[in-house]
């Protein structure tokens, strides 16, 4: 499992996400090709997701109504942040793991952002490397077979 | 009264089950919870559609949907399995089916999209199932709610109920995946009534609850079953401030956490208290006069039987 990020380094995000100097580059609702000097990961995540993460403007909605936040090291619109600044600390967040793709921030973005792929995406970044994030041994005695078919899905390779 | 609303696709069949005539029939996908965890909502199901004059004609050979549905752009072998079930659909001579299961209808429903809105996808798909015949396209995909309001309808549904849910207080529980993403929902995403209009036909009144549209954590009651007990607490909870007699749902994962977590959290077993989580087909065949044994409510954790029979005594 993937290691919390420590207080400290998060609010130092949080206040580059609020003040930032560099609005977002584009505000377009369909998916873009970003420059090359962005780094590698974040490009796989558009790819993957087939969103487009400057698209978000930090308003905060996704992160007013997720319900799964108790759960989370960063808010869904930090996560997007720290994606837009190409800040690798992101790749290293519990929080697309606590994600149960509900859409309740799919349905609510203002722009248009489907933000349940761009969790999924960060999910794939790992899974597609054999990590996992289902610890078999800690599996709840009697949960139904629907909810590990859709735990397995989600969380292993 | 005969239903005039009735598509060309609908088609006569008898049924031998029951006094009530049959006089139509639709394809019907179970999936797996309704073989094996939720039993009673298949049962209650059936039985209710039947007073209705339908049968659920269940889909041949069908395999699991997948539960979830993928959120990549490069994940076609997720798509494999509904399309698999769309193609049983067709050689029904059907064009259409209905899910009972929130989260079979959302992912079914949801690759049908997929599939339909690029001809190269579906035809990698069929190249791939070379043991199969192509889908051809064009199955909808339908929640059996959806298929009460809009093609048995309301009225029809009231003018049938034999015993009237008079004072009973009903929390609908929608949870996500009937109402997400908005292309595929039933109804409005953040302020749905198709649960509380069928409550209300039914005699019922429909408690509002503040949380009947968020998530209760789903497959995370596998890797992080805390959360969902939060989530829990919190839904019933508003619930319970409202005194409602039930709550009711069209998913078998939101029964299931709804039910367990209520009982981790008063750590109780096959307890009166709490409040039972029931399927909307429970609560419509209960309304439509169907014997108690026929709607599975003895499956429950949390017995509803109380809060029903105090309707029968009144």
């Amino acid at each position: 499992m993937v290691e919390r990020i420590d207080g400290d380094a998060l609010r130092v995000i949080r206040d580059a996400g609020m003040g930032s100097a560099n609005p977002p580059s584009c505000v377009t609702r369909h998916p873009l090709r970003i420059s090359s000097g962005e780094p590698d990961f974040v490009r796989r995540v558009e790819e993957l997701s087939g969103e487009a993460v400057f698209a978000c403007y930090q308003c905060g909605k996704c992160s007013a109504g997720c319900t799964f936040t108790s759960g989370m090291d960063l808010l869904p619109a930090e996560v997007m942040r720290l994606l837009q600044l190409g800040d690798e600390r992101v790749l290293k967040s519990v929080s697309p793991w606590v994600c149960a793709s509900c859409l309740a921030c799919e349905v609510r973005c203002p722009k248009g952002v489907d933000i349940a792929k761009v969790m999924e995406a960060l999910r794939l970044l790992d899974l597609r490397k054999g990590e996992t994030g289902l610890r078999w041994r800690e599996i709840p005695p009697g949960v139904p077979q629907i909810a590990l078919v859709g735990a397995t899905r989600k969380l292993t390779p | 009264m005969p239903n005039e609303a009735v598509p060309k696709s609908a088609k006569a069949s008898a049924s031998p089950q029951t006094s009530h005539i049959t006089r139509y029939a639709v394809p019907y996908f179970p999936g797996c919870a309704l073989k094996d965890q939720a039993v009673g909502f298949e049962r209650s199901a059936r039985a209710a559609l039947l007073r209705l004059g339908w049968e659920l004609k269940e889909l041949p050979r069908w395999n699991c949907c997948g539960t979830v549905y993928s959120l990549s752009t490069d994940d076609l072998m997720r798509h494999v399995a509904p399309v698999r079930n769309f193609i049983r659909v067709q050689e029904m001579g059907e064009e259409r089916f209905v899910a009972l299961c929130a989260m079979c209808y959302n992912t079914l429903k949801r690759s049908a999209r997929f599939v339909a809105a690029d001809l190269g996808r579906l035809s990698r798909i069929n190249a791939f199932m070379d043991e199969e015949p192509d889908y051809r396209g064009g199955v909808e995909v339908l929640h059996l709610l959806q298929f009460l309001r809009d093609e048995i309808g309301f009225e029809e549904i009231e003018s049938r109920v034999e015993k009237p849910l008079y004072g009973l207080k009903v929390a609908p529980y929608y949870g996500c995946m009937l109402l997400r993403p908005r292309e595929v929902g039933i109804d409005h995403p953040d302020a749905p009534e198709t649960m509380e209009l069928l409550f209300e036909h039914l005699g019922a009144e429909a408690v509002n609850s503040p949380h009947k549209v968020e998530c209760c954590g789903a497959y995370q009651t596998v890797a992080n079953p805390g959360v969902v007990r939060e989530r829990v607490r919190e839904i019933v909870g508003a619930v319970a401030r409202r005194d409602a007699d039930l709550i009711v749902t069209s998913c078998p994962l939101c029964t299931y956490n709804l039910e367990r977590h209520q009982l981790s959290i008063t750590g109780e077993e096959k307890t009166r208290h709490g409040i039972p989580i029931l399927y909307f087909t429970q609560l419509l065949g209960f309304a439509l006069g169907v014997p108690e044994g026929e709607l599975g409510l003895g499956g429950a954790a949390i017995d509803p039987r109380p809060a029903l029979s105090q309707l029968v005594g009144g």
